[in-house]
C-alpha cells in the first residue's frame, strides 16, 4: 500500500517504505477484524433488517415533503371545521361546572387559574411554600439537578417542555402571568 | 403468551467441521484453553507462546491472518493455510489467533460452532476478574436463578371479567372504537390532556381501570375521605369510555393532582413527561399504602409498576483489567438522547433554515444504539476499580434487562446552549417506527456483543418475554421551552387520530409520522392486537355517567 504523496519517497527512504508497510498490514487487520465480525453477525442472524429500515425512512421523508407542501394546509396543519363527531368548540371551553374547593360555578377553560387562587397558590402564596417537603414527592431520579420541579419561572430551568393552550387561540393564555380578575 | 424465537441461529456446519466434530468432539477446544487469553474489552485472542510471535510454518512468515491447527497445534498464514490440508489429510479445522475464530482451511471461511464458543466463554470466565456474583455479569444459565423484580406478567389478569360487568355493547354500532373523546383545556393543561389520553388508550391500564379494579366503590381511602389518584382516573376512564362524546373537562383529576404534586400545582405551561412521572407516582404510593408494602419498586405490585415498569442494567468496566461491576435500577420509561450521528452540517455560508427546523436527521433506533453504546468515562471521572483497588478509566454501558408491558421512550429535546447558558429544544426531526423490536437493546444482546457475539446462553436469553412491540400513542410538542402546545396522536385499529384538546380528528398516518415526537408509548405487540378486538366488548361502565348515545356520523 502507497499514499500518492508516498511515491517519490518510496524508492528513496527505507523507513518511508517500512512506515507504510506497517500501516498497510495495520490496515488489513482492522478490515479483516470487521469482517469477520460482520461474518458471525450475518451467519448468526444477528443483523438488523435493513431494508426495512430504509423503507421506514423513505415513508418518513415523503410524509415530511407533503405536510410542508403550502398547498396542502388545512386539514395538515390541524385547521379543522369539526371534529369526528360533527362537533366544532371554541378557543377556550365554554362548559361551566361547580369548583370542588369553593362551589362557584366556573368556566372549563378558566378553571386552572381559578383554581389555583382557590386553593391558595396563587403566586404570592406559592412564594411560602418550602422545597423540601416537596422534592422529596419526586421518586424517578433522573440524575440531573436542574430538574427540580420549580413552580417558578422557567427562564432559565429545567428539562421540560412547557404547553399552550390551543393553537388556535395561543394569545389567550399567557406564560405564567396571572393577572385574573 | 408466545415465545420468543431464539436470538440467534445456529449456522449449519460444513463438512470438515462435522467430520472433525465426529472425531475428536470438543476435546480439541478444551487443549486449546490454556492459550486462550482474554482481553479487558472482552475480546479473546490466542497466545500460543509466552514471549515468542507466531510464524507460519511454511514461509516464516508473521503477517496477516495466522491460524493454528487445532488437531496439530502447527501454524499456518492465510496464503499456506490450504496446503497444511493437502499435506496433512483431515487437518482442516484452524483457529485465527487474533480472534479466536474457528476457520475451516478447506472452506477458506469462518465457521462457527457452539461448543468451541462455548469453551472461549468458560475461558474468559475464568480470566475476567470477578465479583462474588461474577455468574451473573456474563450469567450463564442457571435454571433455578430467582428471577429480579417480578419477571413477565400473568396476562389472564387482565381478562375481561366472566360475569355481570360484562354487556354486549350497542356502541359497537358506530363507526368509532370507544375511548375517542376530547378534552377540555382547562387553562394551560394540555400537558395533562396529552398524557391523559395516552393513559386512556394503554390496554393493559384502560382494562385495569375499566373492569373496576379499582373504583370509587371499593376504594377504602375514598371512604376514609382523602385523597387518591387512582379513584380519579378511574372517574376519566368511565367518562371517557361512556360513549358520551362531548368533551369532558378532567377537572377533579386536576384538583386531585394539584393536592398531590404540591409543587407542580400551579396555573402555568408544564412538562408533559413530569405530569407523567407524577400520575404514575400518585398511583403507586396510594396502591403500595393500601397493601402495606414497602416502598420498593423493584417488586411492586401496583398497577402502574406492573404496566410500565422495566428494569436497566449498567455496567462499569474497568479498561485496565476487565473487571466489571453490575448494577440494576428500576425504571418507569427511557428518556433518550438524540442521536445527531445522522447530522448534515453545513458550512457557514449556508441558505436560511428549512421549514422544518435544522438538517439533523435521526431516528430512534439510533437513539436506542446510543443509549446502549459502551460511553468511556472521561479521566476526570476515573471510578474505583475493586480488582485494581485503584482509581481507572472505565466505560459505562447501559441495557434493558427486562422490558415492561407498555414502553414509554422520553426524547430529550433540551440541551444547554453554549452561547447563552441556558437551556433550549432541539426541534431536530426524529424518524420513529410504528412496529419496533427491542430484542437488540436487551442486555443479554448487549452482553453477548461486547464477548463477541458467542454462541452462549446470556442472561436473559430465557426470558419468555416477547419483544416486539406496537406504537400506540405519540405525544408532540410544537413551539419553545417556555411556550408551546402538546398534542397527542393515537392509534387505534391501525387507523390514527388527532387529540387536540376537546379535538378528537382522524389523519393519516403521514401526518404523524411528519410529527415531532416528544413521548412515544409502545406495548406489546399480542396486547395491541388483542385490544383492538377487545374494543368492541368492553364492560360498560356501572357508573350513572354512562351515556348511550351513538355518534352521529354514518
Amino acid at each position: 500500500m502507497s499514499l500518492p504523496n508516498e511515491e517519490n519517497a518510496m524508492s528513496s527512504s527505507p523507513d518511508a517504505q517500512l512506515s507504510s508497510h506497517v500501516f498497510g498490514d495495520l490496515l488489513d487487520s482492522i478490515i479483516v477484524d470487521v469482517a469477520s465480525e460482520c461474518h458471525r453477525i450475518a451467519k448468526l442472524g444477528l443483523d438488523r433488517n435493513f431494508e426495512e429500515e430504509e423503507e421506514e425512512l423513505r415513508l418518513s421523508a415523503q410524509a415530511r415533503v407533503r405536510v410542508a407542501d403550502p398547498s396542502n394546509s388545512g386539514e395538515a396543519n390541524g385547521k379543522y371545521v369539526v371534529d369526528i363527531f360533527g362537533q366544532n368548540h371554541p378557543s377556550v371551553a365554554s362548559e361551566v361546572f361547580e369548583c370542588m374547593n369553593c362551589g362557584r360555578s366556573i368556566v372549563a377553560g378558566r378553571f386552572a387559574p381559578h383554581l389555583e387562587k382557590c386553593m391558595g397558590k396563587g403566586r404570592k402564596a406559592r412564594l411560602k411554600v418550602t422545597r423540601s417537603s416537596t422534592a422529596a414527592q419526586t421518586r424517578n431520579s433522573r440524575g440531573n439537578p436542574a430538574s427540580t420541579y420549580s413552580a417558578y419561572s422557567n427562564s432559565n430551568s429545567t428539562n421540560r417542555l412547557s404547553n399552550g393552550a390551543s393553537a388556535v387561540a395561543g394569545e389567550e393564555y399567557s406564560n405564567g402571568a396571572l393577572e385574573e380578575p | 403468551m408466545s415465545t420468543r424465537k431464539p436470538s440467534y441461529a445456529n449456522p449449519k456446519p460444513c463438512n470438515h467441521l462435522s467430520a472433525y466434530k465426529l472425531k475428536y468432539g470438543s476435546s480439541g477446544y478444551k487443549s486449546l484453553q490454556k492459550s486462550l487469553k482474554s482481553a479487558p474489552n472482552g475480546r479473546t485472542s490466542v497466545r500460543i507462546h509466552e514471549t515468542k510471535i507466531p510464524r507460519c510454518s511454511f514461509c516464516n512468515g508473521f503477517e496477516g491472518r495466522l491460524y493454528i491447527c487445532l488437531i496439530c497445534s502447527s501454524v499456518s498464514c492465510s496464503n499456506h493455510a490450504v496446503l497444511h490440508t493437502q499435506l496433512e489429510i483431515g487437518h482442516d479445522l484452524a483457529v485465527d489467533v487474533q480472534r479466536a475464530e474457528l476457520f475451516c482451511c478447506a472452506c477458506s471461511d469462518q465457521v462457527y460452532d457452539p461448543d468451541f464458543d462455548k469453551s472461549v466463554m468458560a475461558k474468559h470466565m475464568l480470566d475476567l476478574p470477578c465479583s462474588t456474583n461474577s455468574a451473573d455479569s456474563i450469567g450463564e444459565r442457571l435454571c433455578e436463578r430467582k428471577r429480579l423484580g417480578g419477571s413477565g406478567v400473568v396476562l389472564s389478569e387482565f381478562k375481561k371479567p366472566e360475569k355481570s360487568g360484562f354487556v354486549r355493547d350497542h356502541r359497537a354500532k358506530s363507526c368509532y372504537p370507544l375511548g375517542l373523546r376530547g378534552l377540555n383545556n382547562l387553562g394551560n393543561t394540555c400537558f395533562m390532556n396529552s398524557v391523559l389520553q395516552a393513559l386512556l388508550h394503554a390496554p393493559p391500564l384502560r382494562n385495569y381501570f375499566l373492569s373496576d379494579r379499582h373504583s370509587r366503590r371499593t376504594c377504602r381511602k375514598r371512604t376514609a375521605n382523602r385523597l387518591c389518584l387512582p379513584c380519579e382516573l378511574h372517574g376519566v376512564y368511565s367518562a371517557v369510555y361512556s360513549g358520551d362524546w362531548t368533551p369532558y373537562s378532567p377537572a377533579q383529576l386536576l384538583y386531585s393532582w394539584w393536592q398531590h404534586s404540591e409543587n407542580l400545582a400551579s396555573y402555568e405551561q408544564q412538562d408533559a413527561h413530569e405530569f407523567f412521572i407524577s400520575v404514575l407516582d400518585g398511583i403507586h404510593e396510594k396502591e403500595t399504602k393500601a397493601r402495606n408494602h414497602t416502598k420498593d419498586s423493584g417488586d411492586c405490585q401496583c398497577i402502574a409498576h406492573r404496566v410500565f415498569s422495566g428494569l436497566l442494567r449498567s455496567d462499569v468496566t474497568c479498561m485496565t483489567c476487565g473487571f466489571t461491576s453490575t448494577t440494576y435500577d428500576p425504571c418507569l420509561d427511557i428518556s433518550l438522547n438524540l442521536d445527531t450521528s445522522r447530522c448534515s452540517w453545513s458550512d457557514a455560508s449556508n441558505k436560511p433554515a428549512k421549514a422544518n427546523g435544522s438538517s439533523c436527521s435521526s431516528t430512534l433506533l439510533g437513539c436506542l444504539d446510543l443509549f446502549t453504546k459502551p460511553e468511556k468515562l472521561g479521566s476526570d471521572q476515573k471510578l474505583y476499580c475493586q480488582n485494581c483497588q485503584e482509581l481507572r478509566d472505565s466505560s459505562k454501558q447501559m441495557s434493558i434487562r427486562k422490558l415492561p408491558m407498555v414502553l414509554c421512550l422520553h426524547i430529550k429535546r433540551f440541551e444547554h446552549s453554549l452561547v447563552r447558558k441556558m437551556m433550549r429544544k432541539i426541534d431536530s426531526y426524529l424518524h420513529f417506527p410504528f412496529s419496533l423490536d427491542m430484542t437488540p437493546y436487551l442486555s443479554s444482546s448487549i452482553v453477548r456483543n461486547r464477548f463477541g457475539n458467542r454462541i452462549f446462553a446470556f442472561e436473559g436469553d430465557e426470558s419468555e418475554m416477547s419483544t416486539e412491540f406496537e406504537i400506540f400513542a405519540v405525544v408532540t410538542h410544537s413551539g419553545t421551552l417556555d411556550s408551546g402546545h402538546y398534542v397527542t396522536y393515537l392509534r387505534i385499529q391501525d387507523q390514527w387520530y388527532k387529540c387536540d384538546n376537546a379535538w378528537i380528528n382522524e389523519v393519516d398516518e403521514g401526518i404523524v409520522r411528519a410529527s415531532q415526537c416528544y413521548m412515544m408509548f409502545y406495548v406489546h405487540k399480542t396486547l395491541y392486537y388483542k385490544a383492538n378486538i377487545d374494543l368492541r366488548h368492553l364492560p360498560v361502565s356501572t357508573q350513572k355517567e354512562a351515556f348511550q348515545r351513538m355518534a352521529g356520523c354514518c
